[in-house]
């Protein structure tokens, strides 16, 4: 059967795992192509109006995928680690997909909620396996295999720096002696996807600007750094922001930060100014708040971002060179 | 003579100035942009020449604003800076012990925090232009006011009006409710200088410490009731230099003449007036490559092609060297 994945949301996190997975279960599986601008005029023509633009476009992903599959895979996703939620537009984000296009090839939605045990990952493959007449051992196996491959995909991220960019894109973006380290924060779906993040990481590179990523950093660090939170932070990815952002600031392993938001998202709103207002105030450094929208603006982003980078060179070169914690 | 040039391209305004080799303002142009960039930019520069004649050497020359790339490639620039860089250079320029510039131009307002004399932190407004330039200029032009008397204006009120200032549509319907209510001009103006300038530190400056030396730049430092708000909000003296309008111009030939100094380069870029002013053509065209069906904008100088932009990819931009 052709599985057809839209290049979208929670690709930039379990398409490895994805990918393995189906395969090992002698599926095929077909991706949309990368965003471009056919691809999100089509998501913000049928999606609300409400939705934020990640979701708006996938909504246009699916529609790019769909002649091409024999059934699209949109799960259901609630929880991803214990005791933390996801943004609840992935709750309905199956349901949202099949009300506003109703004439798509079947839609895999099967349950991922790690809510209350990382165990439940295996419920979600077993209605997945079901689906495909696969039997229990079969989709253990499979599963054994993929998660695997994931496991030391995710140790890679971290073991050599990169960004799940270079691997999903196969994009190379190392930089030789870097100027800068710059810590980049934001929803992977946000910083991944070159249309959306108007080549963000492209610019960046070629501003000889070494970028490091949450994914670079292994759950204790994260969790560390989320220690220093008074409360907790109830989603996984706001969580993985502040988190990394704490514990780096901490370590002073960084000249500045960029957080990557998109217009209309709910979590990013609350976590962008938990950044800006606690983080950024108690550590004094550069910091830049970029904002996504569907008008895809580019003008007052370059300006935005050259002006950053021209802060990070003041402090680097100036005489008066303040400490970075001054 | 010699002298930088420093361009600034913006929306409403293209600013040029000339600075002699102390960094003296010998000259400055605020033209209106009216949608045409390039005709405008061109008539600035004729108008230099036909001042000074053959006694300007040009040693310099830097660009900056929304159009600075275009301006870039029409006058051989030596440096492209964002406006940001600029304003805060031009400033430190004048005023060392500046540590916040307040920035109001024709559709962009932003807030500049230096410290030990270098940028630490910037914001710009996002979704929003109220208060800026263009909301102004229509609302002077919606009173019957010229847009010079609008600040004096604001400063004869004794008792300004409430206006709710938000959202630069829901201003002018307060401001036509006020109106009908029988509320008077100055005072209607008053307020909404007071509006404008909460809406600014709400939204722009949002909680950034704000101290002294405060300089408030760009085309609306002109309004004396804007910069009368922001001092009695601040509780602080608000600095409007003497060039304010072009301040970014003026950042950007400062930065020319020291990329040239520092990087050991005898020669500016300059194409010279002359040459400058040559034929020159924009031809655009939609690439079909993709989906993205990106407009690429291709310029000619001389029947050859000088420069090439608005491509996503790079196909068309990264084949010539700009």
């Amino acid at each position: 059967m052709k599985i057809g994945i839209p290049r979208a949301l929670f690709f930039y996190h379990y398409y490895p795992l994805w990918e393995s997975f189906f395969k090992d279960l002698g599926q095929e599986v077909v991706l949309s192509n990368p965003t471009n601008k056919q691809i999100l005029k089509n998501g913000i023509e049928v999606a609300v109006d409400d939705a934020c633009l990640p979701v708006k476009l996938f909504h246009g992903h699916v529609r790019d995928i769909a002649g091409r599959a024999d059934v699209i895979f949109i799960p259901r996703i609630i929880s991803i680690e214990p005791k933390k939620y996801i943004c609840p537009k992935f709750l309905g984000l199956p349901d949202m997909i099949k009300h506003n296009l109703p004439d798509l090839p079947p839609v895999m939605d099967m349950t991922l909620n790690l809510y209350n045990t990382k165990l439940n990952i295996l419920e979600h493959f077993f209605e997945i396996g079901k689906y495909l007449n696969k039997t229990r051992l079969e989709v253990m196996k499979a599963y054994y295999v993929s998660h695997k491959k994931f496991s030391s995909y995710k140790k890679h991220l971290r073991k050599y720096s990169v960004t799940p960019y270079e691997i999903l894109t196969q994009k190379n973006i190392k930089t030789i002696k870097p100027d800068f380290t710059v810590l980049l924060l934001g929803h992977p779906y946000n910083l991944y996807d070159d249309f959306i993040s108007m080549n963000l990481i492209k610019k960046l590179q070629k501003r000889n600007v070494k970028i490091i990523t949450y994914e670079m950093l292994n759950e204790k660090k994260i969790v560390r750094g989320t220690k220093k939170l008074t409360k907790d932070m109830f989603w996984t990815l706001g969580n993985n922001i502040l988190g990394c952002a704490y514990y780096l600031l901490e370590n002073r392993k960084i000249d500045g930060i960029i957080h990557v938001a998109s217009f209309g998202c709910g979590p990013d709103s609350l976590v962008g100014e938990l950044l800006e207002h606690k983080v950024i105030r108690d550590y004094k450094i550069p910091f830049l708040y970029l904002t996504l929208d569907e008008h895809s603006g580019e003008a007052g982003f370059n300006t935005r971002l050259e002006a950053f980078i021209d802060i990070l060179e003041g402090r680097k070169f100036s005489e008066n060179n303040i400490s970075s914690h001054g | 003579m010699r002298c930088s040039l420093g361009i600034d391209v913006g929306s409403v305004s293209t600013n040029l100035v000339l600075l002699d080799e102390k960094n003296n303002v010998i000259r400055t142009l605020y033209l209106s942009t009216a949608g045409r960039p390039i005709e405008v930019l061109m008539e600035g520069l004729k108008m230099l020449q036909d001042e000074f004649n053959d006694s300007l050497e040009i040693i310099a020359v830097g660009t900056t604003g929304s159009g600075r790339q275009l301006a870039s490639v029409l006058v051989g620039a030596d440096i492209i800076k964002n406006e940001i860089t600029a304003h805060a250079v031009a400033a430190l320029e004048e005023y060392p012990e500046t540590q916040t510039i307040l920035e109001i131009g024709g559709q962009d307002s932003k807030i500049i925090i230096l410290k030990n004399k270098i940028v630490v932190d910037f914001a710009m407004n996002t979704v929003c232009a109220a208060g800026t330039g263009s909301f102004l200029d229509r609302q002077a032009q919606r009173l019957g006011i010229p847009i010079e008397e609008f600040g004096k204006m604001a400063l004869k009120s004794s008792i300004p009006t409430r206006i709710a200032g938000r959202c630069a549509v829901f201003a002018e319907s307060d401001m036509i409710h006020k109106q009908q209510m029988g509320h008077k001009v100055e005072d209607i103006i008053w307020g909404l200088c007071q509006a404008l300038v909460r809406n600014y530190l709400a939204n722009v400056a949002k909680g950034k410490e704000i101290r002294p030396l405060v300089l408030f730049q760009g085309g609306v430092a002109a309004n004396s009731g804007i910069k009368k708000a922001f001092e009695e909000e601040l509780g602080l003296n608000v600095i409007v230099p003497k060039h304010y309008n072009v301040m970014g111009a003026i950042g950007a030939a400062i930065l020319a003449k020291k990329h040239i100094m520092q990087s050991g380069r005898k020669r500016t870029n300059f194409l010279g007036f002359n040459t400058t002013l040559r034929n020159y053509e924009v031809k655009a065209f939609e690439c079909k490559g993709c989906p993205n069906s990106c407009e690429i904008i291709q310029i000619y100088g001389n029947e050859r092609l000088m420069a090439r932009w608005g491509d996503k990819c790079g196909k068309w931009s990264s084949s010539l060297a700009v």
